[in-house]
């Protein structure tokens, strides 16, 4: 039982760092109705450099700098490659935030260099006993951090102005312009969000490990994320995370009991949920059903 | 007009797969592609001819870059030795112009080697076994002599190839000799990568475990420190004695670091591709420097043979040390043979490369391998069979120092290379 228990919250550890990646989709789709794909390379980014922060700032200070750095660097990339393509069909804004994720990767990895890094966390892999449970505190550290992450998202989706316009923006672009929305404005800060939410999502990736060039590969674990909660739910974003990455954890858990699926079946986990959600419920959880009149 | 504008085209492609044109230089020998009479590029002696290697290597975002940029500084350190002594046969050897970027992905390595291959006589590096397997037909076909940067078993049976060091699968049945004689494990995990990389070391593994009455398992893993779940949890679950790792080093790490964090406290021992000292910095260091050792094909940077301290001259001034330079010097040795053997039979061609390479029976490693090794002449035979075992240490200059100088062990020693090993997983 413990192991069960045990391998339930280092999913939930693992889920938490997925909702986050996943809401920066999420928040991005519901203000343009398109998939960046430069999210993995935002990620990459924003784990990098804390890296290079984290000696002069300490971990949280890193962390509070290359969230706010790479929400810009995002800002700057839709100011630049996404916002002329306004009005494009959204297949063609998505291709160029393909673009843009191959160019962003390419430079953070000349920055990597050679060795791994390291983002100097306060966790490494240290462990903790908790109601009987032994549970590694970057498990915990990432959990409470995605927690007070979305908490403060929904209060500022619910309460303030910004928020409001974002919601309304994403309901009906033309209708909110009509009220008086910036929809410009909401694209920007929606990149903002994203950019910045990947950073705090590829930090904690990287507590307790290293990073590397091949650490963005990570984000791509965000598509099942969001097709199985609904591509314009952040609720479902974050329940598709933690769901995926519980899943994932118990699945590596217990694969020795079906070794005829292959050693490491975890890695495909979250894809075969995708399969069998866009099977049985092509929305996701929460998503938006499309209605098109005919 | 138009047939005839086909035609040429046809023709030219023709020419260009063919490769150069053979001619006979002013001291008699025989040169076809990528041996020119204009000077190098960088040349030390604007009199001499240039012969052109290319080098494909994994060397911005691939899983071994940290391993595969030192090896190939130390090539382009080993072949200015070269030059600086008067170079082979009339020539310098030119290693800068046509380096390519495989990201350790077999058809990025193909694509690169089409780039080049009209224009290099032979290859001072072809990182990885499945990237070079892809381009192994072209290299067969072409006579195209290759160093390869891995040591797959399945390079004993490809002529093209000249590698040196033992394998991953004899390297492998040293490490369970190792273990059985010093921990006396009775139970063995090999986690490894899918391929000729990881598949022949597990296929070493599983041999050696046989003779020695281990139990045995092995379980494929993926690059990537977020896809190392399962590996971490067969290792938690059944407890072996000892696990072997063909992985890269972020992999290494995080396997290492969880296990040991989840409770396990038997033994890893790692190919020498999944170390790299920036892991001493890493949570997972603890756990590396407690439970972690390296099996190496051959002494470390800071070993004294000739070989060994010509390396570390030609490389003075290098701050971030790693056995990825030590590789890349060793590795070059036995081209260097061949193209001396070449201009001494005076034919340079690649068909007269290979031939030189066929009929070397030994290598002048200037000490860092036994006497004996590079025999080509004898084929699968002819392997070198040592490996020697290191543990971090934060005090070494690599990050490692020894703990066991070359050996064979009784299980190598006995076992007849005569198929790739990794078949037999």
């Amino acid at each position: 039982m413990d192991e069960l228990l045990e391998s339930v919250v280092r999913g939930l550890g693992r889920g938490s760092v997925y909702a986050l990646l996943a809401l920066g989709f999420v928040i991005i789709f519901k203000a343009t109705r398109v998939i960046s794909f430069a999210q993995p390379a935002f990620m990459l980014a924003g784990a990098v450099m804390v890296t290079y922060l984290v000696g002069p700032l300490g971990f949280w200070g890193a962390l509070a700098a290359a969230t706010v750095l790479t929400g810009l660097l995002a800002l700057g990339v839709e100011r630049t490659a996404v916002r002329p393509m306004v009005g494009r069909p959204a297949f063609v804004v998505a291709i160029i935030t393909l673009g843009v994720d191959i160019a962003v990767r390419v430079i953070v990895n000349a920055y990597i260099g050679n060795d791994v890094r390291q983002v100097g966390d306060p966790w490494g892999l240290s462990r903790v006993e908790l109601a009987g449970l032994i549970i590694e505190k970057r498990d915990v550290a990432r959990i409470v951090t995605a927690a007070v992450l979305v908490a403060a998202l929904f209060a500022y989706f619910r309460f303030t102005r910004m928020g409001l316009a974002m919601r309304a923006a994403s309901y009906d672009q033309e209708a909110a312009m009509a009220q008086g929305v910036s929809v410009g404005g909401v694209f920007a800060v929606s990149w903002a969000m994203a950019g910045g939410l990947a950073a705090v999502a590829g930090t904690f990736v990287a507590v307790g490990e290293n990073v590397d060039g091949l650490m963005w590969t990570i984000a791509l674990v965000a598509l099942p994320v969001i097709i199985l909660g609904g591509l314009d739910s952040p609720a479902g974003a974050v329940l598709g995370g933690v769901i995926v990455g519980v899943l994932q954890e118990l699945v590596a858990g217990y694969q020795s009991h079906f070794p005829w699926l292959g050693g490491n079946i975890s890695v495909i986990t979250p894809y075969v949920v995708m399969l069998i959600v866009l099977l049985v419920k092509p929305y996701g959880l929460f998503g938006t059903r499309e209605v098109e009149r005919v | 007009m138009r047939k005839l504008l086909v035609i040429a085209l046809v023709a030219a492609s023709l020419t260009a797969c063919r490769g150069g044109e053979t001619t006979t230089d002013a001291g008699g020998i025989k040169t076809d592609v990528g041996v020119t009479k204009e000077p190098c590029p960088q040349a030390i002696d604007q009199a001499k001819g240039c012969i052109y290697l290319g080098i494909i290597s994994d060397l911005t975002e691939g899983p071994f870059k940290a391993l595969a940029v030192p090896i190939t500084e130390a090539q382009k350190a080993f072949w200015k030795r070269v030059n600086e002594a008067g170079g082979i046969g009339g020539y310098e050897i030119d290693v800068t112009k046509f380096v390519k970027d495989n990201k350790y992905n077999p058809q990025t390595h193909k694509e690169v080697w089409d780039q080049i291959k009209g224009q290099v006589l032979a290859l001072a590096q072809t990182l990885g076994s499945p990237t070079t397997a892809a381009i192994m037909s072209d290299l067969k076909s072409g006579n195209v002599v290759a160093v390869p940067a891995s040591w797959t078993s399945q390079w004993a049976f490809d002529d093209v190839i000249i590698e040196s060091g033992a394998n991953y699968c004899i390297e492998s049945m040293n490490s369970l000799d190792y273990a059985v004689e010093k921990y006396k494990s009775k139970s063995v995990l090999a986690v490894h990568y899918a391929g000729d990389y990881g598949d022949d070391a597990a296929a070493g593994v599983k041999f050696a475990a046989e003779k020695l009455g281990l139990t045995f398992s092995h379980l494929k893993t993926d690059a990537g420190a977020d896809k190392q779940a399962g590996a971490i949890a067969e290792i938690v679950g059944k407890k072996p004695d000892l696990v072997i790792l063909t992985t890269g080093p972020t992999e290494t790490a995080t396997i290492v670091g969880q296990a040991a964090a989840r409770g396990y406290t038997g033994r890893f021992i790692g190919t020498s591709p999944t170390w790299n000292p920036a892991l001493l910095q890493s949570a997972a260091a603890p756990a590396l420097l407690a439970l972690y050792e390296q099996s190496a094909p051959w002494n470390s940077w800071t070993t004294n043979t000739p070989g060994h301290e010509a390396l570390r001259k030609a490389l003075t001034g290098v701050t971030a040390l790693s056995e990825g330079y030590t590789a890349g010097w060793v590795w070059s040795y036995p081209l260097k043979a061949a193209l001396q053997k070449a201009t001494a039979n005076k034919d340079l061609t690649r068909a007269g490369l290979l031939a030189a390479v066929k009929s070397l029976d030994s290598v002048d490693y200037e000490g860092m391998l036994p006497t004996g090794a590079g025999n080509f002449k004898a084929g699968a035979t002819g392997q070198v069979k040592v490996t020697a075992i290191y543990k971090p240490d934060k005090a070494g200059v690599t990050g490692v120092s020894l703990v066991k100088d070359l050996f064979v062990g009784p299980t190598a020693q006995a076992y007849t290379l005569d198929s790739a090993c990794f078949n037999k997983l």
